[in-house]
């Protein structure tokens, strides 16, 4: 099939997916009691009714961008990076240390936590990265242990090393160190800015260099990019450890713009949510961060929804999870040798009746 | 009881729900079929074994319920990777994010906001009669609840289907060499599709373990990565029954060391001790190295026109 043809695949799919798994959504809605179009009014409101809100939406896309563009850049080298939670996490524990044990505060403070994020991220990738290249792991299994190992690490240091008091949780980032607002009146920090900027970059390296080439160039065929010199092993372990390292970023960007401390739950489930956006959006890193903002803003538009009509707002994690099902086969489906030669019958008449 | 005694029992408790979900694992890629979902379809299962157990009453229906429906979301993976070829192991991702959130969905629906926790009466040990009286070692393995002995049951059928039975040789040829098993007659679609009903079976049985027979009550993300440790379990009992079997043992005596030792130890964060069976599996791994001893054709999506 043409290339134009496939990558407008790669657009209609995850798009009737969406639209799909949302009607599903309004007929769980239905279901629950509440009027669908009125649920969902409420819930694109909540979204992006006011600036408020679509500053709130931001807010929550920022950590989800940094996880799938985490998900992405590895799986981009062929290599399935499950464990962009630890990594997260590893970062904003990072952080917290900087910003709270080290005495530095103001920029010099964000600059330093958001670098040692992304240095300690790139620590928790290189493990499994090693792990897979010297022992010949599987490396999904390793980096979802890693996960746990990481969360519970974030306990200690919530409950032992960095106490606030008598509260299992961390001091709040000091108000000077925290990462300032892009927009007065609007939530999202300059750590959304950052974000966006790293998926642009990301872009360019893997679409735009011949090192990005060389790791795409791996992660379609591994045994091919052996056979033409690239050090595919070395590219395994790169892509691990930057993956593992946008992640740190994200976590630190997370703990000094939004969260400011680390409390039970901080970060959960956002290494498989980033999974899931990546392979929504086809792991096209500006695709991938379109996707993260959709999921965002049916979370943040969730609450409203539920203040509104009293469907609870994890309604938006059964669409969420529907979409990638619903994707996933449906790219499957298109890749079915029996659906081109359809497509193919389908454009050959096309033609012959323009022709005729 | 001493220490040891109690370290055993917990020991045996604790493999159960990996073994389960290991051996689901197993009869899985036997056929081919490399289902990395385990952790979803064991949370849906332990959410519907809790439901129902706590409706009806029964451990038994919960269990029963819990691998029914299991099953059924586990036909979801089945269809897209056997019918539409879709990547095994994206695939499998899809289900482990798909089945907790439709699993944590139902239990808020259900128990609305309220703060109480809602518990259900585990299910009861059972003594094996004559063999309870043997002294330390009755008490610790004849003394448990039916699963376990059904547990072992299963392991001991694992093992005589695949070695010694020609439907077990049959169906491991699917996962070696599906082609060639079709041009002897085999039919490898619906091998694959039993695979997957036994897979989401076991796999919800190893969840609803944990509601039913371990903790009384669910609370989201209680699988806790067992899932995924039973995945490695496969790996580290070189796809045997016996195997398997000694493998879940050792995460299950992680797992049973970590709890006896955060009840003893004060000064030590109890978090390290929980991070022992996380660790335990990416040593075992590590060890073990990345030999591949498994199914060959195991991942690889069946094509029919591909011969």
């Amino acid at each position: 099939m043409a290339k134009s043809g496939k990558s407008l695949i790669g657009f209609i799919v995850p798009l009737l997916s969406i639209l799909l798994a949302i009607a599903i959504g309004a007929v769980i809605m239905a279901c629950l009691g509440a009027n669908p179009a009125v649920a969902l009014k409420s819930l694109v409101t909540g979204a992006f009714g006011s600036k408020p809100n679509i500053g709130t939406t931001l807010t929550k896309a920022t950590p989800l961008i940094f996880t799938s563009l985490c998900a992405c850049f590895a799986y981009k080298c062929g290599v399935f990076n499950l464990g962009g939670e630890g990594q997260f996490i590893i970062g904003s524990i990072a952080a917290c240390y900087v910003t709270l044990t080290t005495g530095i505060t103001g920029v010099p403070a964000m600059l330093i936590a958001l670098a040692a994020g992304a240095v300690c991220g790139g620590v928790w990738g290189f493990i499994p990265g090693i792990l897979k290249i010297t022992r010949g792991q599987n490396e999904m299994i390793i980096s979802i242990m890693f996960n746990y190992i990481a969360t519970l690490l974030m306990g200690v240091v919530y409950t032992n090393w960095l106490r606030d008091g008598s509260v299992p949780q961390t001091q709040s980032v000091p108000k000077e160190s925290q990462l300032p607002r892009m927009i007065t009146g609007m939530r999202m920090t300059w750590g959304f800015a950052i974000a966006i900027a790293l998926g642009l970059i990301i872009y360019y390296f893997l679409y735009r260099t011949s090192g990005g080439f060389k790791l795409r160039a791996v992660g379609i065929n591994a045994t091919a990019a052996r056979f033409n010199g690239f050090p595919v092993k070395r590219f395994i372990l790169l892509s691990f450890v930057i993956s593992g390292a946008i992640a740190g970023l994200g976590g630190s960007a997370e703990l000094l713009g939004t969260q400011f401390r680390l409390i039970n739950g901080f970060a959960s489930g956002y290494g498989f949510d980033g999974v899931a956006m990546a392979l929504i959006g086809q792991l096209q890193p500006i695709a991938t961060i379109l996707v993260a903002i959709f999921f965002a803003a049916l979370r943040a538009g969730a609450t409203t929804m539920q203040a509104a009509t009293g469907v609870p707002t994890s309604v938006s994690d059964i669409i969420q999870a529907l979409v990638i099902v619903f994707t996933v086969a449906g790219m499957a489906l298109t890749r079915l040798s029996s659906f081109e030669a359809f497509l193919l019958r389908h454009s050959h008449k096309k033609e012959g009746g323009k022709s005729a | 009881m001493s220490f040891i005694g109690n370290l055993i029992l917990a020991t045996v408790r604790m493999a159960m729900p990996i073994l389960f979900i290991a051996l689901g694992e197993l009869y899985s890629e036997r056929a081919g079929m490399v289902n990395i979902g385990l952790e979803g379809l064991a949370a849906i299962g332990s959410l519907v074994g809790f439901l129902m157990c706590f409706i009806t009453g029964s451990t038994w229906l919960g269990i029963l319920c819990g691998a029914l429906v299991a099953v059924l979301v586990n036909m979801i993976y089945a269809f897209a990777t056997i019918n539409l070829c879709a990547d095994h192991t994206v695939y499998g991702m899809a289900m482990n994010i798909f089945a907790p959130a439709l699993a944590s969905f139902i239990y808020r629906v259900y128990f609305g906001k309220g703060s109480e926790l809602s518990q259900i009466t585990l299910m009861k040990g059972i003594g094996i009669p004559v063999l309870k009286d043997i002294p330390f070692i009755g008490a610790l393995l004849f003394n448990q609840t039916p699963m376990v002995y059904i547990a072992i049951l299963l392991v001991i059928v694992t093992v005589i289907f695949f070695s010694k039975t020609r439907a077990g040789l049959n169906y491991r040829a699917v996962g070696e060499n599906p082609q060639a098993a079709a041009t002897l007659g085999i039919n490898v679609i619906r091998t694959k599709y039993i695979a997957c009903v036994l897979c989401g079976a076991l796999s919800g049985i190893g969840g609803a373990y944990l509601t039913t027979c371990y903790s009384n009550t669910y609370t989201e993300g209680n699988i806790a990565g067992r899932g995924f440790i039973a995945l490695a379990a496969v790996i580290f009992g070189r796809w045997s029954g016996v195997g398997i079997l000694i493998a879940c043992l050792f995460f299950g005596f992680c797992d049973a060391l970590q709890i006896r030792l955060q009840v003893m130890s004060i000064g030590v964060p109890y978090q390290f001790f929980q991070m022992i069976p996380y660790v335990a599996t990416v040593l075992a791994l590590t060890i073990i190295g990345g030999r591949k001893l498994g199914p060959k054709a195991a991942g690889k999506p069946y094509r029919k026109e591909q011969r």
